[in-house]
């Protein structure tokens, strides 16, 4: 196995006694390179985590290792990573070029050496031209990349961003979450990035680690997350989904190579239908996660195989989608039509559901009652 | 293939009326703001304005011993105190003083407001209230209390005796030292107010990244914090700086009548003397010297971009 760029192991906040611990026992290893999100709603811990590994929060518990060293009680200007602030933290006395240099003037740097390394990451962040500017003559987007060219500038060991993104407007988030990620991936630096957009973590992380009350539900690559979610509340936050719960009956046949089964999966007052999921499920109540895009609409009966028929109960048009809300027994299940297929359907049409067993995935531990009660 | 007629172009709308309009706005606007200056305008004419010029009017005049002021238009008043080494030595003894005392107070005002200002604690409003609390005794009892401490057989004379540590009492009243130590602690309530508000750019994300890219604690301070800080030590210093040689009372009471500053000179000239002139032309001179300072101030906080 290859030596993890950086561990945390059994890593705690606890902020009093007697309260709920913000981050909890928390594990992750990270490999040299990748860009990792911590993803989660405002509160899961995500911020105390890359606080205590930027070194700016002490731990309650745990260690964090770097290169396999120890550095969980290092102080904040030992540890040489490059951090990111969501208000960008540019200092406000300090021109553009001073800005960048101030990181290696802490480190001595020759000033000739200074002068080269600034500028070569202003021409990264492609603001060569701005150095002798005052940091508040500019946007929030160039402020934003003067930032990153400052954390990068001293070469850091990690590369830590907190919701860099989220102080910018839709369209430069976009742009910048592209140029991001190319410079990451040109610099090679290994990145811890917190965000609480699921579309940011899946367009540009390696993996993802999906945090919830200061655990980590799911640590995975995107897809991983998105399409094998390991909670409930993984397959909720990342993506739409709809849940059936059901029994699940006899396996049905191997699926793949990873040890995935086919199951014919009861779910009460609809009907029996195909799913997959994780071998040994048989037997057991279990959560059915299908995503809208997956589900097959149908206006009229008898196209697809044991259809679930049910009402149309709110329309949502947007140009390019059509999303459907779906009436069946006690349910309302999300699902998306193609917009080109004429005729709008109607709140009150009949509408007729399937889905393929491959897109109904079975979440691996069994459904917790008081989930199903509410 | 077609080919298809290019669009007219829209009608721009006009740009002259455009403009016209946007001129009209604007001095209609400027009329509004004129008309709610107004009354705050009046009323620093009749109480400032008037009063100022009268007193630059009345350091022209003569004035005589027996009080009588002798209409006429003379520089005598502006002579004497230009070329009499006392008046010297007294206006330069006033300036020393307001930056002595400017100095000190915003070196033992500084930390108490950087820990209020920086402060989330839910009793930080009631930490600036008992920061300023000092302002609702009036000058004249905290002077009287200073006495107490500072004379000859005060708190700290008597202290420093039993103790065994002093054979004669230390002066420390009825001369500059006494007069120092009363105005900084009357004046520091002033110093943390100006310097909390002066504090704005500073924020802890500031500090925090400059931690994170290698500055230890006191690079932090004299890199980042102190820099932010400096617009607000400048405004606490100019404000301490105007009250301290403005200020009559403290050092006639902690003075005792050897500290000799414009203010009491400007005093006795006025209710000893009767010479009204001589104090007129006295505080003139007083006013450029606050003019100086203003311009010095002015410009440095243009240089450190304030």
């Amino acid at each position: 196995m290859t030596e993890s760029k950086l561990s945390i192991v059994d890593l705690t906040k606890r902020y009093a006694a007697g309260l709920e611990p913000a981050v909890d026992r928390l594990n992750m290893e990270v490999e040299e390179g990748h860009l990792v999100a911590l993803l989660g709603p405002s509160g899961c811990g995500k911020t105390t985590t890359l606080r205590m590994v930027a070194g700016l929060m002490d731990p309650t518990a745990g260690s964090i290792v770097v290169d396999g060293r120890e550095i969980t009680h290092t102080p904040v200007n030992k540890r040489g990573m490059g951090m990111v602030f969501q208000s960008y933290a540019l200092f406000p006395h300090m021109n553009v070029e001073q800005n960048v240099a101030f990181g290696l003037e802490m480190r001595q740097v020759s000033k000739a050496e200074q002068k080269a390394r600034v500028a070569a990451a202003l021409d990264m962040v492609q603001l060569g031209h701005l150095g002798k500017r005052q940091t508040k003559e500019l946007s929030g987007g160039q402020q934003q990349r003067i930032a990153l060219a400052r954390a990068l500038v001293v070469e850091p060991t990690l590369l830590l961003l907190d919701e860099p993104l989220s102080n910018l407007d839709a369209k430069l988030r976009e742009t910048m979450r592209t140029e991001i990620r190319s410079i990451q991936q040109r610099t090679r630096a290994t990145t811890l990035f917190v965000t609480h957009d699921q579309d940011e973590a899946l367009d540009m992380a390696d993996r993802i680690a999906v945090m919830n009350g200061g655990l980590i539900e799911q640590f995975g690559s995107p897809t991983e997350v998105y399409e094998r979610p390991r909670t409930h509340f993984v397959a909720n936050f990342i993506g739409q989904a709809n849940f059936l719960t059901g029994r699940v009956g006899a396996e049905t046949g191997r699926a793949n190579l990873a040890g995935e089964s086919y199951y014919k999966v009861d779910v009460e007052g609809l009907g029996q239908f195909g799913a997959i999921g994780s071998s040994g499920l048989a037997g057991s109540t279990h959560e059915l996660v299908i995503r809208p895009h997956r589900l097959n609409v149908s206006l009229h009966p008898g196209a697809a195989d044991a259809p679930l028929a049910g009402t149309i109960e709110r329309v949502s048009y947007t140009g390019d989608a059509l999303a459907v809300a779906v009436r069946v027994g006690g349910q309302q299940l999300q699902a998306q039509m193609l917009t080109s297929s004429g005729d709008l359907p109607r709140i009150g049409d009949a509408a007729y559901l399937s889905w393929n067993p491959e897109d109904a995935y079975l979440l691996p531990s069994p459904a917790k009652l008081e989930r199903l009660a509410s | 293939m077609t080919v298809l007629e290019a669009p007219a172009a829209p009608e721009r709308p006009k740009a002259q009326d455009e403009g016209q309009l946007e001129k009209a706005t604007e001095r209609r606007n400027r009329r509004t703001y004129l008309a709610l200056l107004l009354p705050g305008l009046l009323g620093l004419l009749v109480s400032f304005v008037f009063p100022l010029a009268y007193m630059v009017r009345m350091s022209f005049n003569q004035g005589s011993p027996d009080g009588v002021i002798v209409e006429t238009f003379t520089l005598d008043t502006y002579i004497q105190p230009l070329t009499d080494p006392y008046y010297w030595k007294v206006t330069l003894d006033t300036f020393q003083m307001g930056v002595v005392v400017g100095i000190l107070c915003v070196i033992v005002s500084y930390p108490v407001a950087l820990f209020l200002a920086r402060s989330t604690s839910k009793y930080r409003g009631l930490l600036i209230a008992i920061a300023i609390a000092p302002l609702l005794t009036s000058a004249v009892v905290r002077t009287y209390g200073w006495m107490v401490i500072l004379g000859t057989n005060g708190l700290i004379n008597s202290s420093l005796d039993g103790l065994g540590l002093i054979d004669t009492p230390l002066e420390l009243t009825n001369n500059m030292t006494g007069v120092t130590i009363g105005l900084v602690e009357i004046f520091m309530p002033y110093a943390i107010l100006a310097m909390i508000s002066g504090f704005g750019r500073l924020s802890p994300q500031l500090e925090e990244a400059a931690g994170s890219l290698g500055a230890s604690k006191f690079k932090v301070f004299t890199k980042v914090t102190l820099p932010l800080c400096l617009p607000g030590l400048l405004t606490a210093f100019l404000l301490v700086f105007v009250l301290s040689i403005s200020t009559f009372i403290t050092p006639r009471l902690l003075g005792g009548g050897s500290v000799q500053v414009l203010a009491t000179e400007i005093y006795d000239q006025t209710t000893g003397l009767l010479n009204w002139p001589f104090a007129a032309a006295l505080s003139v001179i007083l006013l450029v010297l606050f003019g100086l300072i203003i311009a010095v101030y002015q410009r440095l906080t243009k240089k450190i971009g304030g």
